[in-house]
């Protein structure tokens, strides 16, 4: 059951992050497309620092090694803009996220979408690739 | 209990992914793309009729270009942001300037622009930015151009004071700018650039014999058109002509603090650099 979930699971992931990412210098040199993440971890550090804003994210696999994912978003004046505060997203909370791994180092990411554990559906920061000039941040609800 | 927690995460992680998948419908707005006055996605841009308001003017009856923009220039591709047909920019490349294109275009890891050195003109990041038409008693005298980032905190000066260019102009990131008016267009002739900056991500190339003629054009309250003249006989067959459009930002939506060289880690996740100790960063600060 577990398994027939998680092959689900990762299909779904595959087929979601399987959208056009914005041609951008650095994206495609950094991160690889074929890398998709989509997991479930534990927030350890928040860096509100230029150029990009990075969210550090603990997962632990099936036997249990944590794994730190580095996953850099935009800029913090553009998280800024869209309504997030310095409390926003805290260490110690629980998320579901999704990105690109790095071309080369693997814990390093693009993050893509995140959103608290408990509100899944209420999708903190959204865009393309980095720095990219998404325009939307539909689900965004910063508290 | 392990079994219930997984069983509640992978619902929880399925929910996220459905809902994820429907958002990414949503159309995208491509970067340098210029969306139809007053329906743009950015919700940084005005939005509505307001966008379509007139002209507002300063008290000498100049238009007020004080902004702050989004947009208006080249950024991931200078061909087609500045509406040429495709191939059309590189086809007045000289052979040289063609070569080092094709070779960039492979290595954008050396890309001044990544590691926070000036953009230059005519490349507009997509943050805000501003003309800060700067009044003395002698009347407008400067018009500084300011970034919110892509300047590498350098203020971009245009000498409204009459004055020529220097004899003997000394190539700098920004090069060397003075402004006029004809009529409501405020026309900005630089020269004196180094050729250390890219014109936009791919890497179109230039001299120090670039010569650019910018002529701003605020055509309604929400809209700046700069119509570019691109005159590098170094790099090119002959000047160029391109458009781009600026929109101006949402009421309340002012430039913020940037200092792009504090935490910058470009490099590391594709193996570029081994450092992993905060690329571009001052060591840690005692507490």
């Amino acid at each position: 059951m577990r398994t027939k979930l998680g092959i689900l699971l990762s299909g779904l992931g595959l087929v979601c992050l399987a959208l056009p990412v914005a041609a951008h210098h650095g994206f495609d040199t950094e991160y690889d497309r074929d890398k998709p993440i989509v997991a479930s971890g534990v927030v350890s550090k928040v860096e509100w620092t230029n150029p990009h804003m990075r969210v550090y994210i603990d997962v632990t696999d099936k036997a249990g090694k944590v794994t730190t994912y580095n996953m850099e978003m935009t800029s913090p004046n553009t998280i800024r803009r869209r309504g997030w505060t310095m409390n926003t997203l805290l260490p110690g909370e629980k998320v579901v996220f999704e990105g690109y791994l790095g071309r080369v180092v693997e814990s390093r990411g693009a993050l893509q979408k995140i959103a608290k554990a408990a509100t899944p559906d209420q999708a903190l920061f959204s865009q393309e690739g980095p720095d990219a000039d998404a325009p939307g941040f539909p689900t965004a609800k910063p508290r | 209990m392990t079994k219930r927690l997984v069983i509640a995460g992978t619902v929880a992680a399925l929910t996220f992914a459905l809902i994820v998948h429907s958002h990414a419908q949503q159309p995208a707005q491509g970067r340098g793309a210029a969306p139809a006055a007053g329906a743009s996605r950015d919700r940084d841009l005005l939005q509505g009729d307001a966008v379509n308001g007139p002209v507002p003017r300063m008290p000498d009856g100049h238009p007020d270009l004080t902004g702050p923009w989004k947009g208006g220039g080249s950024d991931a591709d200078m061909e087609r942001e500045g509406g040429l047909k495709p191939g059309e920019l590189v086809g007045l490349m000289l052979p040289w300037a063609k070569e080092l294109r094709a070779k960039r275009e492979k290595a954008i890891y050396g890309e001044p622009y990544i590691y926070c050195l000036p953009m230059s003109v005519p490349r507009v990041n997509p943050y805000p930015w501003t003309f800060a038409m700067t009044y003395t008693s002698k009347g407008l005298q400067y018009i500084y151009i300011l970034h919110e980032t892509g300047d590498a905190g350098a203020h971009r000066v245009v000498y409204m004071d009459g004055r020529p260019h220097p004899a003997d102009v000394f190539p700098t990131w920004w090069g060397h700018s003075i402004g006029r008016w004809d009529g409501d267009t405020l026309v900005i002739d630089t020269v004196g650039y180094n050729d250390k900056f890219w014109f936009d991500a791919v890497g179109t190339p230039h001299t120090e014999k670039l010569h650019t003629i910018e002529r701003w054009t605020r055509t309604n309250y929400g809209t700046l058109v700069n119509e570019f003249t691109l005159d590098d006989p170094g790099a090119f067959t002959k000047p160029i002509q391109m458009k781009f459009t600026a929109r101006l930002v949402r009421p309340g939506l002012e430039l913020m603090e940037y200092i792009c060289a504090e935490n910058n880690q470009l490099g590391i996740a594709g193996g570029y650099l081994k450092n992993d100790q905060g690329i571009g960063s001052a060591p840690p600060t005692p507490k």
